[in-house]
């Protein structure tokens, strides 16, 4: 197996690459000038779902942990702000006279449940949207790394995961609102001052360039190199006095922080959230992303959102079966581009390179 | 969202009020039912997990396209629902033998991406369904001679207490000949010695002249004909629709995974340990928490024994 490492990741001095990341960084952020709103609100969504690829490529791309439970991080955070935006709502226009959500009372709670209630402080919400989804894959992580459990069951238990979670918050109508999630949620203010679209886009890319250079500066370090060689060879790098559980478990719940933090800003955005982002099939979507674009790239499962997140779009506009476009590319992508798009480019490259020399 | 309809779900759905053995016992009768299909979707995977190691994601595919054999030959020429299991076998078989060529055959020994290759298939599949069909739900018929209960107890007034429908027997009926054929197929014939020796040694048996790539493709479309008869067998469960295959996936692979993938019968003992303990929770508790509790159960027994209940112990 080659290690696909991106470019850029190989130069020693990153005057270049931090160029280019402020250039792309400087562009994207007076796009939302010219675009519109539609636009603008649709491409802080990709880059959202761009980040939680990011996150995956984390631990599938660089540590050899294939997860179909990342929608699952990012609903657990995405939960975490909608309960917090609708209790803000519910506290100043409310119809029903009492300070509860509407599906709760449609469902005959009387009062907040108690793990519910401290989320109606921001503070409380935003630490709630990493912590939530970071320490339940740290209590998942916890449990299948440290034993014999191989690759392809772990995916298999992620799946389990995804699908015991989405039976779960569907059956718990009065805390969860059941199918439809937490729907008509307020707009995101933090103390008292409401955030504009284009401000949560700023938001957004700033978390997106972020989560980017932290794990590429992660990646680069000995710490990846750590991770890399697990990939590589588990047992090897377990000889050499490695505790190839501990680093499995941290890089696992990082990556279910990140995607928490994702699900978090998506709410705003989305001003809803439901169990479909939790079930396999939302999973999946991420993992497409990240084998399209081309695992442990990190830049590439976010172009490949970005992409095809664009091409669902136009193609929507056309025709209802735009998956079924999804699904050749993702063959064609397995059979013939195993190391997806960005990855290719970056091999070609490479071999240029090679032969300059 | 289909995943609330899951199988397991549907027909526990029955559950008596109130605690009574006569009603926990019409529970576990009727949990048959739920093992029976939980046998007759993961058999097909049983194949091609368990002999083949593919991970198949679009396992639940192939009994979608079983069910929809049986829609068009039955809204077509009027055909019995058994009469199309048959077909349904040899369609998805062929369409099995397809993918095998054209696919997984470039992909063995890469679980990982046979894994995404086969999601990838899977979403195709279904999109193409949906352009011939439409999105629309499509309904199938039952026999008459299967529907109706067959009363096991009755209490003084002679209203049945315990009671299954004759269609629960069907499935399960069909679920374990299909087993004991697999059985008989894999260990008493020629080309099930093949199948096992390419499985265990694929180099050594090229060198005895086994045909390997066309004990795969056999193999694999086996295994996919499997996934079809399921299909046609459940058609008349519930509403033929593209996404129907979504949700007996993870039900076939918890089933699968149980059991252990190394023998057959782990299959059954997996079918029967998750839908007997599934109606056993629902009664005490409900449905979804059922659901949720057996899906952790499965989490901690992978855990714990990767390799399934019923595993051959290996050495080493």
């Amino acid at each position: 197996m080659t290690q696909t490492i991106g470019v850029a990741q190989k130069s020693k001095t990153p005057t270049k690459l931090a160029i280019v990341t402020a250039i792309i960084f400087i562009i994207m952020a007076i796009l939302p000038f010219f675009i519109g709103n539609f636009q603008t609100s649709l491409l802080s969504k990709l880059l959202l779902f761009g980040t939680l690829a990011v996150s995956l490529d984390l631990v599938w791309g660089f540590t050899g942990i294939l997860s179909f439970a990342h929608g699952v991080f990012f609903t657990l955070g995405g939960y975490a702000m909608a309960y917090y935006l609708k209790l803000n709502l519910s506290a100043e226009a409310n119809t029903y006279g009492v300070a509860l959500p509407d599906f709760m009372v449609w469902n005959g709670l009387e009062k907040l449940p108690w793990f519910i209630a401290p989320l109606q402080y921001f503070i409380v919400a935003a630490i709630a949207m990493v912590a939530v989804p970071a320490i339940f894959a740290y209590l998942i992580g916890w449990f299948i790394f440290r034993s014999k459990v191989s690759g392809v069951y772990i995916t298999i238990i992620t799946l389990a995961i995804s699908s015991a979670l989405t039976t779960f918050f569907v059956s718990q109508q009065a805390y969860t609102g059941g199918t439809n999630g937490i729907t008509d949620v307020s707009e995101l203010s933090i103390f008292g001052a409401n955030i504009p679209l284009i401000g949560l886009y700023w938001m957004i890319l700033i978390f997106t360039t972020a989560v980017l250079i932290g794990s590429w500066w992660l990646t680069q370090s000995n710490f990846g190199l750590i991770l890399r060689s697990i990939k590589e060879n588990e047992n090897r790098i377990s000889f050499l006095g490695y505790d190839v559980a501990s680093f499995k478990i941290f890089i696992w719940t990082l990556s279910a922080g990140i995607a928490g933090i994702t699900g978090g800003l998506f709410v705003p955005l989305n001003r809803f959230i439901s169990p479909v982002y939790l079930a396999v099939a939302f999973g999946t979507q991420v993992v497409i992303w990240v084998a399209i674009g081309g695992r442990g790239t990190l830049i590439g499962p976010l172009v490949a959102a970005i992409l095809l997140g664009q091409i669902q779009n136009s193609a929507e506009q056309v025709t209802q079966d735009w998956q079924l476009i999804v699904g050749i590319l993702l063959l064609i992508v397995v059979l013939f581009i195993p190391d997806g798009l960005v990855g290719s480019i970056v091999n070609l490259f490479d071999r240029k390179s090679a032969r300059a020399k | 969202m289909y995943f609330y309809l899951s199988p397991v779900y549907y027909l526990a759905q029955e559950a008596a009020e109130g605690f009574s053995v006569v009603a926990l016992a019409n529970q576990l009768v009727n949990g048959i039912g739920i093992v029976g299909i939980l046998l007759l979707t993961g058999l097909g995977l049983a194949i091609t997990f368990g002999v083949m190691r593919i991970i198949n994601l679009a396992h639940g595919e192939f009994i979608m396209l079983g069910a929809y054999t049986t829609f068009v030959l039955q809204s077509a020429f009027n055909l019995d629902l058994l009469l199309t299991i048959p077909f349904a076998f040899i369609i998805t078989a062929a369409i099995g033998a397809l993918v095998e060529i054209s696919i997984i055959r470039r992909l063995y020994g890469r679980p990982l991406e046979t894994l995404l290759a086969t999601w990838g298939l899977s979403i195709v599949l279904q999109g193409v369904i949906k352009l011939i069909f439409t999105a629309q739900l499509k309904y199938v018929r039952s026999p008459s001679y299967i529907s109706g209960n067959l009363t096991l107890l009755k209490d003084a007034q002679g209203t049945p207490t315990v009671a299954i429908s004759y269609y629960r027997l069907f499935i399960v009926i069909v679920a374990l000949a299909l087993l004991a054929l697999t059985g008989y197929l894999l260990y008493r014939t020629n080309l099930g010695r093949q199948v096992r020796a390419v499985t265990q040694n694929r180099s050594m048996a090229q060198c005895l002249g086994v045909n390997t790539s066309l004990v795969d493709m056999a193999t694999f479309a086996y295994g996919c004909g499997l996934a079809g008869v399921a299909g046609a067998v459940i058609s008349s469960l519930k509403s033929v629709a593209p996404p129907m295959g979504q949700d007996y996936l993870v039900d076939a692979w918890m089933t699968v995974v149980t059991g252990g993938v190394d023998r057959l019968v782990g299959v059954l003992a997996g079918a029967f340990l998750i839908g007997e303990s599934n109606a056993t929770i629902a009664y005490l508790l409900n449905d979804p928490t059922a659901r949720v509790i057996v899906l952790f159960a499965v989490i901690i027994l992978i855990r714990y024994k990767p390799e399934g209940l019923f595993s051959i112990q290996k050495r080493g």
